[in-house]
């Protein structure tokens, strides 16, 4: 955590309720609907607090319907938030101030600000008006992006002839071509695939090495958040269940680590009483052993494997973070 | 995560004065770099542009015809063969100058979540639908001034313009007048797409009643003479009528100030209807998400 005054997202009771009318199936529902309305309220972001310092990537976590989008929308302006406080970069969002919408850029997955018709360079050429680059601003991050991103090759080519992947890192080009201070990116990574999510990934941490970026990303993909974010904020029915480091998430909530051991001949029973002791030791064949074990005994445990039989391979992690996730959402508990 | 030694950030003074420069001529850039894009985009679907732009000259192609024959054959009417000769030979154009189709657009790109990745840009989001009008206009143009040039060789001796540049200059104005008018109804009816999900109905009503009382379909000057005080003071005349009935010079020099001054007083509520309209949606739109 950064001192006070470099926060540049601070968020306090925020919340957003949405209303929406309610109308049941059939002729006659229909008809009543006409004359009297029902409404409902739905509670999207339930007074959730946090900060985000300068330069962070920070990773926003949770099931659908879980605030993510919502939350992501308030900060960027795009919805007004029902009650509570939000500055960012000392503006209220809300208010689509051109001099606030000139400091951050909101890239959507699903959503393109790309000119499906004509080449990506109509677009960014639009953007050097619209943010007012100058030619020499304009030529230098044009040409510092689009490297990094490797596309030089494709700014003339029409937008639509691009591949998916192709279309994402020209979307990023767009949105980072003025510098923004914040990143704000809901699923950037969507229907990519594996060496297209890799390069979005490797260009996120490397624009936020260079520029000092702050990043605040939406993602169902856990690989890109364990890739991109050092901090999470999982948030689920609207309110934030654990705000911190990926790496504390998994030692508070799974803090055993797992040994898959690999053995040149079968594995004799008697050879492994001494195992016991230290957490829970199944066999996934006769050659093969599956630990889950204390932490602090994993140096005890590794001498003692090597014990066993000849052995051939270990491999030490800890649990899936995909894997801790989902059973925090399905056990909904608060763990921090 | 510190940037490195070679970043560039820009300073709160930088942005300061790219702003105090650009406040002004700002959105003129960005209109002019969004027509660039649509007359690209429509270069590509140029035929559909062609068709639709020919199809569109029918009406008043057969109307010329209908009632040229009509007038030949004897009918009595209140005005006579100049007057309908010009205002038929005038009106493809003046029509195409005039027209919108954003309503559509707008109402899909509210409905789809289209316009949130607008309203996120530092620039009027609406700017884009006038781009599209402007840049369709331009290359239409091409189309329709040859054709209504053809019109007027064929029916030259039914058509009679007016020589004064004065009256040409009433009319430019005029016809400009009208073209923001419908441009303003189109945005503030389009904009009840903030409100509901489907202004498909509201659309195919105004697109009725435009085409009869702006006079596209028969001249405003053939309606029944109990309705003529109304048909005079409704601003669908404004949007379409007007500006021929200014170049087929029937109007005393009060007549044709009062009626620009009626459709200028138009323009303003127009303006103003739209510009409340989209601020409201804007604000709804932000309320409950697009």
């Amino acid at each position: 955590m950064k001192a006070n005054g470099d926060y540049v997202v601070t968020a306090r009771s925020l919340t957003k309720t949405y209303k929406f009318h309610e109308q049941g199936a059939g002729l006659w529902s229909g008809l009543k609907s006409v004359f009297n309305r029902q409404y409902q309220t739905r509670l999207a972001v339930d007074g959730i607090d946090f900060q985000i310092a300068r330069g962070e990537i920070v990773g926003l976590l949770g099931p659908n319907g879980a605030g993510k989008t919502t939350t992501l929308k308030m900060l960027s302006g795009l919805l007004h938030p029902t009650s509570g406080e939000l500055d960012v970069l000392g503006y209220r969002p809300a208010e689509l101030r051109p001099d606030y919408l000139k400091r951050i850029s909101l890239v959507m997955g699903q959503k393109t600000m790309l000119w499906w018709d004509v080449p990506a360079m109509d677009t960014l050429l639009l953007h050097k008006q619209m943010y007012d680059l100058t030619d020499e601003d304009f030529s230098a991050s044009v040409t510092e992006l689009a490297e990094l991103l490797d596309v030089t090759d494709l700014l003339s080519v029409q937008v639509r002839k691009l591949s998916l992947g192709e279309r994402m890192r020209m979307e990023l080009l767009t949105a980072l071509l003025h510098r923004p201070e914040i990143l704000f990116l809901d699923e950037p990574t969507i229907g990519l695939d594996v060496v297209a999510t890799a390069r979005v990934r490797e260009f996120l941490i490397e624009i936020n090495r260079r520029r000092n970026t702050t990043i605040l990303v939406t993602s169902h993909d856990m690989d890109d958040i364990e890739a991109l974010c050092e901090r999470v904020l999982i948030v689920d029915h609207g309110r934030i269940w654990y705000d911190g480091q990926l790496a504390d998430l998994v030692l508070r909530t799974r803090p055993r680590k797992r040994v898959r051991a690999t053995y040149a001949e079968s594995i004799a029973t008697a050879n492994l009483s001494a195992l016991d002791v230290h957490g829970e030791v199944t066999r996934e064949s006769d050659r093969v052993l599956r630990l889950e074990i204390d932490r602090e005994a994993l140096p005890v445990v590794l001498q003692q494997l090597a014990t066993v039989a000849p052995l051939v391979d270990v491999d030490v992690a800890d649990a899936e973070v995909e894997e801790i996730i989902r059973e925090l959402f399905t056990r909904r508990k608060d763990v921090v | 995560m510190s940037s490195s030694p070679d970043a560039k950030t820009w300073s709160d003074e930088d942005r300061e004065l790219r702003g105090q420069r650009m406040t002004v001529v700002r959105p003129l850039r960005v209109l002019a770099r969004l027509i660039a894009i649509n007359i690209g985009v429509s270069l590509i679907y140029r035929a559909e542009l062609v068709l639709f732009t020919l199809a569109n000259l029918t009406i008043p192609l057969i109307s010329l015809m209908i009632w040229h024959a009509a007038l030949r054959g004897g009918a009595r009417l209140p005005v006579d063969e100049h007057y309908l000769g010009t205002y038929f030979v005038v009106l493809g154009l003046v029509t195409m100058l005039t027209s919108s189709w954003m309503m559509g657009e707008l109402a899909g790109d509210i409905r789809l979540g289209v316009l949130s990745s607008w309203l996120v840009r530092p620039s009027a989001a609406w700017l884009r639908y006038v781009a599209n009008n402007l840049a369709e206009k331009i290359l239409k143009l091409t189309i329709v001034l040859p054709v209504v040039g053809i019109l007027w060789w064929i029916y030259r001796d039914s058509v009679a313009l007016p020589s004064s540049p004065l009256i040409w200059l009433a009319f430019l104005v005029s016809t400009a007048f009208a073209a923001i008018l419908v441009f303003a109804l189109d945005l503030a009816a389009g904009a009840l797409a903030f409100w509901f999900d489907d202004v498909s109905a509201l659309s195919q009503a105004k697109f009725t009643l435009s085409t009869i009382l702006s006079g596209q379909v028969v001249p405003l000057a053939l309606m029944p003479a109990w309705s003529q005080t109304f048909v005079d003071v409704q601003p669908f005349r404004f949007m379409v009528s007007f500006p021929i009935e200014v170049l087929t010079n029937t109007f005393s020099r009060g007549e044709l100030l009062g009626g620009l001054a009626l459709q200028a007083g138009y323009v303003v509520l127009f303006c103003g209807l739209a510009w409340l309209t989209w601020r409201a949606g804007v604000r709804s739109y932000t309320a409950v998400g697009g």
